[in-house]
């Protein structure tokens, strides 16, 4: 009997032992995936930001409150179309970052394609890949950090730019009480493309330069603290300022006229469910690559002690004692053996 | 002779379990209904 329990402690034993790095060697890089299914908002606010009215002279003006809606929806259809070309995990992301005004109306809105990697977060060129209706080719990541994100720079997409350029990686920070990366960009003052809406009456945002010759300038610095072992933000903010130049600025002093200029933080409530969001995706991510090899690894050798415990007690020869005990002549070791 | 046996048996369903999990994969699911917003909810999933 002994002998058989032993034998299939060594199986489980070796079962434990076999499965731990198979599952973090081999099932972890194919199962650890962004879900091509993603859906998911943020609301960002920028308070007491100036605004260029856009209906009253051009003139820039403070106000109590900018608010962005972030939208993120991934394209299962369109992902599987160009995992079928790629040959490799594909996710396609559809965004939508529409700016609301202190009255509610739609400052601009710029929807973007985003298409990568969905293990890598590498990004993946395919047709489709736009910021605001203009094709790009995207260099770096956007909006994610790979899983198990390392202490160093990344290349990171700017989408007002249209470019890629390092964010960098300045230390670790506590937020929210995750343990996580600080990461900064800063892009310096740049030419960038008018949003292709709005709110001009009469006037087409496409055309604007060149019916006018007005300009847009852009600079910004990034923030972002992301979780390592996810690569997700759980905490965003940027500096944004934005300039008229030329054109019908060209009359204001200086020749430039702000359009927006504030700190972008994300809402409280936004920020408390990204962290929730974070840290559950986090157990999970640990578990299949940490948490559950360990573990396994833990009970092979327990499982294998035992087996060689059982074992070494079952050839173990019956001594005096135990006959006397059973009263029958069979000791312990002899139970063993005939098993 | 059999606890080669029993080694082999825990090891070969080891590799079974995870083909089959890999194999099997995570659903992918459809596109949400949900539409882009261009109006802020007034708390997250709302």
């Amino acid at each position: 009997m002994r002998r058989r329990a032993s034998l299939v402690l060594l199986a489980l034993a070796v079962f434990c032992a076999a499965l731990a790095p198979l599952l973090r060697w081999y099932a972890y890089p194919r199962l650890a995936k962004i879900p091509p299914n993603q859906y998911q908002e943020v609301v960002l606010e920028a308070k007491d930001a100036t605004l260029i009215d856009y209906l009253d002279g051009m003139k820039p003006k403070k106000v109590d409150k900018v608010t962005i809606v972030q939208t993120l929806k991934g394209d299962v259809e369109a992902s599987k179309e160009i995992e079928a070309s790629a040959g490799r995990d594909v996710v396609v992301w559809d965004t939508l970052s529409h700016v609301i005004g202190p009255d509610g109306k739609m400052v601009s809105q710029i929807p973007e394609r985003y298409i990568f990697d969905a293990h890598t977060q590498d990004p993946v060129h395919a047709t489709g890949e736009m910021v605001d209706g203009d094709a790009v080719k995207r260099e770096g990541i956007e909006f994610k950090w790979p899983f198990f994100t390392e202490p160093r720079d990344y290349l990171y997409f700017d989408a007002q730019t249209r470019t890629s350029s390092p964010i960098h990686y300045v230390g670790p920070r506590t937020f929210k009480g995750m343990d996580v990366y600080y990461f900064e960009q800063t892009v310096p003052w740049t030419k960038v493309p008018m949003p292709k809406k709005m709110p001009i009456e009469g006037i087409d945002p496409t055309t604007l330069e060149q019916t006018t010759g007005t300009t847009l300038w852009y600079t910004t610095k990034a923030m972002f603290w992301v979780d390592p072992v996810t690569g997700a933000p759980v905490n965003a903010e940027q500096q944004i300022q934005q300039e008229m130049r030329g054109g019908f600025a060209a009359a204001a002093p200086d020749g430039k006229i702000t359009a927006f200029a504030g700190h972008v933080k994300m809402r409280e409530d936004y920020s408390d469910h990204t962290v929730e969001l974070v840290r559950s995706n986090r157990t999970k991510v640990l578990a299949l690559h940490t948490y559950a090899p360990a573990g396994l690894a833990a009970g092979g050798l327990v499982f294998l002690g035992l087996a060689l415990w059982l074992e070494a007690r079952s050839r173990r020869p019956p001594d005096a004692g135990d006959r006397g005990d059973r009263g029958d002549g069979r000791g312990r070791g002899d139970g063993a053996l005939s098993a | 002779m059999r606890p080669f046996v029993a080694a082999a048996s825990g090891l070969v369903l080891a590799v079974l379990l995870v083909l089959a999990i890999t194999a099997f994969g995570a659903p992918e699911g459809t596109t949400s209904p949900k539409p882009l917003l261009t109006t802020a909810p007034p708390a997250p999933g709302k």
